[in-house]
């Protein structure tokens, strides 16, 4: 321990307190993460143990670097690399006016990032503003692998702080068991929509208040194969009456809320109630037409047909950096 | 960008040719019953929790890992067993209680041994010795194998490749090649072959055993990145392994091997109750 010399304390992570320090001979810094040892009933924690056993083997630009692990009787200590912010105290320290273009970049490093553990069949669950650092220099990593605590998805954490439901995806809330890399696309989706308008984009208190807050929005799901399902707009529904326009409408608003067998899902209710999707251009006033398509793709309900890491970095939203970076020869993450 | 990096972690030659146990005395047969011995545990242990069996493969193979970076003289097989059961659990989202996981390794040794069922009431001296050796043991699992408790397991692939080489339907080589998955996790196969070699050797056992021919020209193996020689040679470990019976009293301890070394574990083991402490009755 005698390596690093703390320099302050940074915070407490899901399990011990986070330190800034350096190594006393390269000088170098770093924060340490200490978990304690001593519970008795746990051993060593979960978390822990995902984070390291992950961490260790993920090597990426995008992902924050873990350079040891340091064991000492009660305690274990993770020398990680130090970062300056994260994501959201970024975004505040702008006052939530991130201009476009920076958006645009920690987009594309957050999607190169999960795109990198996705290949590597990891998946995140737990993206959020606050687990993405970011350094002075823009880089965006992601940071935080360790949850996966308990069953899946943990609803507390060790401090019997609540853990944020604001950036989990609609089929987890509803009990899916079944998650696979699309929940970390879903969580992207919302951070892109904060870090367009600078606050929270579906901020609901409960698991009932936080489905309700989506459907509200992105309007409420349609099962095509429920036996009672709402039947797809027609030219001769009576509000329609041959309206093509309003067709149109109407036939985009139900494609998006088209989402297949999800009336299966174990908190799936009947009653819910039947939103319409609404137009998300007013609320994201500053996103371009290409990045309010890109956000409907991260946030589509069936998470099959949600669009992939992979998928997303291609997309023309990202066509501005690829220009900038031909011409400037930047590297652009 | 790096390569595919959560794969399995193989020997080396050198360790794969001389263990640590090995390299202390120990002969390689008694090694050999020991592994498989400790898996056999495991996977009792796992049944009665009625964990997924997932669980219970990652821990075998964790387990078969640590014994090629320490020596079972040094580290008890029953703490190691304890340990890998722990952590597989917490890794594989399974989480059990400190309390349950020993209780259920009591119930499996007792029956092993053959004494009467005996339920502890789990907080005598005895109980609170293994909770520590667990927690002591499965540190030093993690640092022994530098925190990487992440496997990788053959069986989905196992099911993509009987579906391509359409046997999926056939009455007996996935059940045949599904059994011979589960029984090489009590070998150190899992330590010396990535999971796409270990599925290709339980199919070409399979297959063979129910006269089924299968591509040669190129052969099948090849489309599932797998090389002939080593999927002969799981082929063969797994014949190798039913060549045995597996004994049901062997040594959970260094104070038991000591024993068992001098031929009179099996007259000490009559005393119930008395694997716990190491015999000091």
């Amino acid at each position: 321990m005698d390596k690093y010399q703390k320099i302050e304390k940074l915070g407490e992570g899901t399990y011990g307190i986070v330190y800034k320090a350096q190594n006393r001979e390269t000088h170098e810094v770093v924060a340490l993460k200490r978990i304690r040892l001593d519970n008795e009933e746990e051993g060593v924690p979960c978390t822990a143990i995902r984070e390291i056993s992950l961490l260790k083997e993920l090597k990426h630009p995008n992902i924050v670097g873990l350079f040891d692990v340091l064991h000492t009787e009660k305690k274990l200590t993770l020398v990680f690399e130090f970062m300056d912010s994260d994501l959201k105290k970024f975004i505040d320290g702008y006052g939530g006016d991130l201009d476009p273009l920076t958006v645009k970049h920690l987009m594309y490093q957050l999607l190169c990032g999960i795109a990198y553990c996705h290949r590597n069949r990891v998946l995140h669950r737990d993206l959020k503003p606050q687990n993405l650092l970011i350094n002075k220099r823009g880089d965006l990593k992601l940071g935080d692998f360790g949850l996966a605590r308990a069953f899946g998805i943990p609803v507390r954490s060790y401090s019997h702080e609540v853990v944020t439901l604001w950036y989990r995806a609609p089929d987890v809330l509803m009990g899916s068991r079944q998650y696979d890399t699309s929940i970390d696309i879903w969580s992207i989706g919302c951070i892109f929509a904060e870090m367009s308008t600078g606050l929270p984009f579906l901020a609901g208190t409960s698991i009932e208040m936080q489905i309700l807050q989506i459907f509200r929005i992105l309007g409420t799901p349609i099962d095509p194969l429920a036996p009672k399902a709402q039947p797809p707009p027609s030219l001769d529904s009576p509000h329609i009456a041959g309206n093509h326009r309003l067709f149109e409408v109407d036939k985009a608003a139900y494609a998006q809320r088209l989402w297949p067998s999800c009336s299966q899902l174990p908190e799936w209710k009947t009653n819910f109630p039947a939103f319409r999707p609404i137009p998300l251009e007013p609320l994201l006033p500053k996103l371009s037409a290409s990045g309010i398509d890109l956000l409907k793709r991260l946030l589509t309900y069936e998470p099959q047909k949600r669009i992939s890491a992979e998928e997303a970095l291609l997309h023309p939203y990202f066509e501005e950096l690829r220009v900038l970076n031909s011409t400037n020869n930047l590297p652009i993450s | 960008m790096t390569r595919l990096s959560l794969r399995n972690p193989l020997l080396t030659p050198e360790q794969i040719s001389e263990s640590p146990s090995q390299r202390q005395g120990m002969l390689l047969e008694l090694e050999t019953y020991l592994r498989a011995y400790g898996c056999h545990l495991i996977d009792a242990v796992g049944i009665i929790l009625r964990v997924p069996q997932v669980v219970m493969a990652s821990a075998q193979i964790m387990f078969q890992r640590f014994y090629y970076l320490a020596a079972f003289q040094d580290f008890s097989l029953r703490g190691t067993v304890l340990g890998t059961l722990f952590l597989a659990c917490k890794v594989e989202e399974n989480p059990q209680t400190i309390r349950n996981i020993i209780n259920s390794l009591d119930i499996v040794i007792s029956r092993d041994r053959g004494y009467p069922e005996v339920v502890t009431d789990g907080y005598d001296a005895e109980f609170y010795d293994l909770k520590n050796e667990m927690v002591i043991s499965e540190m030093q699992i993690l640092r022994k194998l530098g925190f990487n408790v992440q496997v990788e397991l053959p069986y989905g692939l196992l099911v993509n490749y009987l579906r391509s080489l359409e046997l999926t339907e056939h009455p007996s080589v996935p059940q045949l090649a599904w059994n011979y998955l589960n029984d090489l996790l009590r070998t150190p196969v899992y330590v010396c072959f990535q999971p796409e070699t270990i599925a290709c050797g339980a199919i070409y056992l399979a297959a063979h055993e129910s006269q089924v021919r299968l591509p040669e020209s190129p052969p099948w193996w090849v489309i599932f990145d797998a090389n002939g020689e080593d999927v002969v040679q799981v082929a063969k470990a797994i014949q190798a392994m039913y060549l045995h019976d597996l004994p049901r009293i062997m040594p959970l301890d260094g104070a038991e091997l000591v024993l068992h070394l001098s031929g009179t574990l099996s007259e000490h083991q009559r005393h119930p109750g008395s694997w716990i402490k190491g015999f000091d009755i």
